[in-house]
């Protein structure tokens, strides 16, 4: 994968807990100084919380249907 | 470690819910909707009200059992019913309160869980991203299915296709955010 998208899947184990220790603390030494990763950080944890919006919505719909399936009569 | 006495339940689920999610929900509603309409009626509430409080619930429970690895000791139905009934309560007293205030202080109140309110605000950005995106991602990060059964369900061509793309999807995702955090944010 193209570094860009390295960084997401790094950005992605540190965000979930899953990096070494010492990965971890690089990285949080890093945010220290680095804007441009903060940055990126926050949007990534703004990006999960889009993306399970998005999966309750579409459960809500599923749910919705089989309400409709099971319980409406027409 | 596992016990091999209740756990076994919970596993058995969480695989049903994430390999056969249709199928599964579908019972669970068609079990759960009469006793919760059952209960809801007799409490003072509507029909409406009974499909609300039960899809909450269902979603929760899908969001524990997959996410949070809860450990049912009961049945799915029992769990769910708890969880209606603790909120139907709850929603009980919260009308009643709104009932005894002032009606100006009442309209406030509404106003400002309508401000909250923007609870789907986000999941817009990621309907932008088109729908196979959009359904890899929920199906990966929210479903909790694996990446064999996304890139089998999404004609990617191998694992590691879907792999790429879904961290693809995220990237795009991530930029269209900038300007919504821009907004909400600062």
């Amino acid at each position: 994968m193209r570094p860009e998208l390295e960084e997401i899947k790094l950005l992605e184990a540190f965000l979930g807990g899953s990096l070494h220790e010492e990965q971890e603390q690089e990285l949080e030494i890093q945010l220290l100084w680095d804007q441009g990763l903060q940055q990126k950080v926050k949007l990534q944890e703004l990006a999960y919380r889009a993306v399970q919006e998005a999966g309750r919505k579409q459960l809500r719909q599923e749910l919705q249907a089989i309400h409709n399936r099971l319980f409406l009569r027409t | 470690m596992q016990t091999l006495e209740q756990p076994v339940i919970a596993t058995d689920i969480r695989e049903d819910l994430v390999q056969h999610r249709e199928k599964t929900l579908e019972k669970l509603y068609a079990k759960a909707y009469p006793m919760v309409l059952h209960y809801v009626k007799q409490q003072h509430g509507s029909p409406d009200d009974a499909k609300d409080l039960l899809q909450d619930a269902i979603i929760l429970f899908y969001e524990k059992v997959v996410h949070q690895k809860l450990t049912l000791t009961a049945a799915p139905t029992t769990y769910l019913m708890a969880v209606c009934k603790n909120r139907w309560r709850h929603e009980l007293e919260k009308r009643n309160r709104q009932q005894e205030l002032s009606p100006e202080v009442g309209e406030q109140l509404q106003e400002e869980s309508a401000l909250e309110a923007p609870a789907f605000a986000l999941a817009a950005f990621v309907d932008k991203l088109g729908e196979k995106c959009r359904a890899t991602l929920v199906a990966f990060y929210y479903l909790g299915q694996q990446l064999e059964q996304i890139a089998q369900q999404h004609q990617y061509r191998n694992v590691r296709s879907a792999t790429v793309q879904k961290f693809k999807c995220l990237e795009r995702l991530r930029k269209s955010l900038q300007g919504f955090s821009i907004h909400h944010f600062r």
